[in-house]
């Protein structure tokens, strides 16, 4: 039999100065079940709450029924007390009488009116409630990084440790990314892949990081400290692996706008027409060449290839163009070098003076417009109008082109396993630009690298450690965190195995059991949210704590 | 069709098929799942009833799972669309059926047949053989999509030439039935194009004043209780529907089972209540379930004991929903139902604003 206790805040006098609370509780009291209704000053003060405690115990109730402020100021409170005295929190109910009656009712008639059906609703509700278990899980500290390149590598050495593994995802055969395919870097022009080679050996050497090449992300279900990802191998066919990680790092790089969208610059038609990376290729081992194997005599370097079309200024061109005519005039000092640009970017410390040192070098420098790439009879004709208006024509052997920095075609896609927005460029959406310039739209994924934005190697190396700072204070070893409570439980036999809630779940919790033939939830990444139920025409989805016979008893009893 | 499906079996392209026939004793049709040739002789493709709706007795066989034999199922267009939709939510698995229809000149009642078999089949024929709606069901006078194309073969009995009917396959599966049989693709079409247009577009005229006519018989709460006011809640047209799925419906479970004092409060309020109460509740609740997937088969109307044109009342608020969502039900495997798609922007003009 159940031993309903009312309570009725006054508030201070923020309720009890529209409503009538004798009044009030004279008509709820006559409520079936209920066997206490009383009020209180404030019920949310330490009296309050040892009062309310001492009454439950002293009145053996089963249910109570609070009426005060809003549950998102003290629903906790109230089920804390539940708990000291003994009864399940869930069947308690926090009915708003203030924000939601005393604070916007004029008349206080009426007003008292509308809170004893708030009340006698709440009561009616409160007879339904079933006990609750609240559940704890431990966070898993483990953490996902995707993407084998300069970002994925210094994230997962900075991440693994004794009680925190690391899974390196990495889609090709190796790692190191795009520093692979640079002999050299600015401004020290020195060869990265030797520090590179070393990060690599510390990367295979550590116990804590696990390295899976030739695979790739499928699926990312569960929220922050508790994912369940799945990797599929792309070697053999079909095996994947589901893991279980606290934090999904995505580095998996950018690549270059493809020139050959623009005709005026050649590429793909006229000959000699190289990338910046073709150039780094075969730049390597000093494999400078024309198509015919002769030395080329001049060379010119077209920068913000694509700039228009994108929008944005990919920032490190520049320097990497700067990069190619510092190293052709190290090694072949008669080399012809000429940069045309639209705007020269080289901030930091460091890059002015080595744009200085290579012009003293004897790199030319000019500014041009309306660039057109074509062959010439000798060698390739670059006709461009000059910084004063002039139309003027530059013969060269070899043409390198600066494109723009842009996502990899796959990255909407993976975006979408990862289920993380997207900026207005393609690349993967920073949570805020200022404060959260690591993480992505979603808890517990964060972002790292040139997949985030155009950067070069050291923003790259800062950035990912910021990710994995904010991973290492967050997700630490042991934490427990406390899963969604009033989830949704799919009744068997109702279910006629029709996946409309599967169709409809926003966060793929629920799952088809192919011998039963039904649909089953998965507590775990439940939150709640009812679709599934709302969706059901059976009636077999059922959401904890809002189920078909508490919601329409508070209605019937609140039209009544 | 019949021709067809023999030698179908004999080739052993199909291993059994599910075709109407007259049933072993007394005058009723069913759908029978048979491999015997001999009986297969005996079928009636088109029977002048759709007695179970095809679509509910091939989700009986393929509920669980497809079978491991192939199997030809000959139905309707309405029954066809059914089929589909169930197909959509996982109630019927179509990897081992070939489902074949044919242009269809509609159906009797199926309480007129009952009373008087041998009249109401001289009646059919002629339905049959001059293709009008004098004598078919009403739900089938206004039917516009008699003639769809949307299962693996369908037979364009209207482009008959000679002695011959064009044979459309509307799948790799029926491609492949159809040249293992020996059968060209129809190369003429335009004739059954043109005859299946012209009954389409006669039928999709009466549907428009139909709808006016039956609007204005049940509009407002009082014409529509009146209409359903012989409704004796035995949740027949619920039961035979093929489209409603569900192990247990809604209305048939414990939700709308109210306590005694409940019932009390609602008459004192009324002045009187009705028992059982919440007739009209079921109605309008199936129609919210089941509106967007309803095929217009008539089914119902042909289960209702008391006569109510049920069938008639679905078919005029489904049509409307499915249009809002551009969604025609059984015309493809590849229309997703509407209650699984987002749409960011839906409905802009229904919105109300500040």
């Amino acid at each position: 039999m159940a031993r309903i206790g009312v309570f009725v805040c006054e508030c201070g006098s923020n309720i009890s100065e529209k409503i009538d609370i004798a009044q009030l509780i004279k008509h709820v009291s006559t409520a079936p079940g209920v066997v206490v209704a009383e009020p209180y000053r404030l019920m949310c003060s330490p009296d309050g709450r040892s009062y309310l405690e001492e009454r439950i115990k002293k009145e053996k109730l089963t249910h109570i029924v609070v009426a005060a402020c809003s549950p998102r100021e003290h629903q906790q409170t109230f089920m804390k007390v539940c708990e000291r005295a003994g009864i399940n929190p869930y069947l308690m109910q926090l009915v708003n009488i203030r924000e939601q009656c005393a604070w916007v009712t004029m008349d206080p008639n009426e007003a008292t009116e509308k809170a004893t059906r708030m009340v006698k609703a709440a009561i009616a509700r409160v007879r339904h409630q079933a006990p609750l278990q609240r559940r704890e899980i431990a966070v898993t500290p483990d953490v996902l990084v995707v993407g084998g390149g300069v970002a994925g590598i210094e994230a997962s050495l900075t991440l693994a440790g004794p009680r925190r593994k690391v899974w390196l995802v990495e889609r090709s055969a190796g790692l190191g990314g795009s520093v692979n395919s640079f002999p050299r870097t600015y401004p020290d022009m020195q060869d990265p892949r030797v520090g590179l080679g070393s990060r690599i050996a510390q990367l295979k050497a550590n116990p804590s990081i696990e390295i899976l090449t030739e695979s790739q992300l499928e699926q990312v279900l569960g929220f922050f400290g508790n994912f369940q990802v799945r990797i599929r191998s792309t070697r053999e066919a079909g095996q994947a692996r589901e893991l279980k990680v606290g934090a999904v790092l995505l580095a998996t790089g950018a690549k270059l706008y493809d020139p050959a969208k623009i005709r005026g610059y050649g590429y793909g038609q006229v000959d000699n027409v190289l990338t910046s990376m073709e150039f780094e290729v075969m730049s390597d081992g000093d494999g400078v060449r024309l198509s015919d194997g002769s030395m080329p005599t001049s060379v010119a370097i077209i920068h913000c290839v694509g700039r228009e079309v994108k929008g944005y200024c990919s920032g490190i061109c520049c320097m990497h163009a700067l990069k190619h005519s510092t190293y052709l005039k190290q090694r072949w000092p008669n080399i012809r070098t000429v940069h045309l640009y639209s705007d020269l970017c080289v901030p930091g410390k460091a890059n002015q003076a080595f744009l200085e040192n290579d012009v003293r070098a004897g790199t030319e420098l000019i500014r041009a417009a309306g660039i057109r790439v074509a062959k010439g009879e000798q060698n390739i004709n670059i006709d461009f109008v000059r910084e004063d208006g002039a139309p003027d024509r530059l013969g060269v052997d070899m043409v390198i082109l600066a494109p723009a920095v842009e996502p990899h075609a796959d990255a909407t896609e993976l975006a979408g396993i990862a289920d993380i927005a997207l900026d207005k460029e393609g690349f993967f959406a920073r949570h805020h630009e200022i404060l959260g310039s690591s993480s992505s739209s979603r808890e517990g994924v964060f972002v790292a690298g040139c997949a985030q934005g155009p950067k070069d190697i050291p923003e790259t190396v800062m950035q990912a450690q910021a990710a994995a700072g904010m991973i290492l204070a967050s997700l630490v070893p042991g934490k427990k965190m406390e899963i969604e409570t009033m989830t949704s439980h799919i009744i068997e036999s109702y279910c006629q195995g029709c996946k409309t809630c599967i169709s409809v779940c926003p966060f793929g919790a629920i799952t088809f059991d192919e011998r039963r033939k039904v649909a089953v939830v998965n507590e775990v990444i439940c939150r709640g949210c009812g679709n599934c139920s709302a969706a059901c025409p059976s009636g077999a989805a059922v959401i904890k704590h809002s189920t078909y016979d508490q919601i329409y008893q508070e209605i019937v009893e609140a039209v009544k | 069709m019949v021709h067809l499906l023999r030698m179908a079996l004999e080739k052993g392209l199909l291993d059994a098929v599910m075709v109407p026939m007259r049933v072993p004793a007394g005058d009723g049709f069913a759908h029978m799942l048979t491999r015997e040739v001999a009986l297969v002789e005996q079928a009636w493709p088109i029977p002048p009833v759709i007695s179970v709706q095809s679509g509910k007795a091939v989700a009986n066989l393929t509920r669980r799972g497809k079978g491991a034999i192939r199997v030809g199922v000959v139905m309707r267009p309405c029954e066809m669309r059914a089929t589909l939709e169930l197909a959509k939510l996982e109630q019927v698995h179509l990897e081992n059926l070939t489902l074949i229809s044919m242009d269809c000149p509609g159906a009797l009642a199926l309480r007129d047949f009952s009373k008087s078999p041998a009249n109401e089949i001289s009646k059919f024929e002629r339905a049959l053989n001059e293709w009008e709606e004098r004598d078919i069901r009403p739900i089938c006078q206004v039917c516009d999509h008699s003639n769809m194309v949307s299962g693996d073969l369908h037979l364009g009995i209207l482009g008959k030439q000679e002695d011959s009917f064009p044979l459309i396959a509307n799948s790799a599966k029926g491609e492949a039935l159809m040249s293992a049989l020996g059968f060209d693709q129809a190369t003429e079409t335009a004739t059954w194009e043109r005859e299946a247009d012209k009954v389409t577009e006669r039928r999709s005229l009466a549907r428009q004043s139909w709808k006016v006519d039956l609007k204005a018989r049940i509009e407002g709460p009082d014409r529509l209780l009146g209409i359903l006011s012989n409704c004796i809640n035995c949740h027949n047209c619920m039961r035979v529907c093929p489209v409603c799925y569900c192990r247990q419906c809604y209305f048939d479970s414990e939700k709308v089972k109210h306590p005694a004092d409940d019932y009390l409060e609602q008459a004192k309020r009324k002045g009187a209540l009705r028992f059982p109460p919440d007739m009209l509740l079921f109605h309008i609740g199936r129609m919210t379930h089941i509106g967007l997937t309803c095929v217009s088969c008539g089914a119902c109307e042909d289960a209702c004991p008391a006569s109510i044109p049920i069938s008639q009342m679905f078919a005029l608020a489904a049509d409307d929903a499915q249009k809002a969502f551009d969604y025609v039900p059984g015309r493809s495997m590849r229309d997703p139902q509407p209650l699984v798609v987002y749409k960011e922007k839906e409905f802009e003009e229904d919105e109300t604003h500040g």
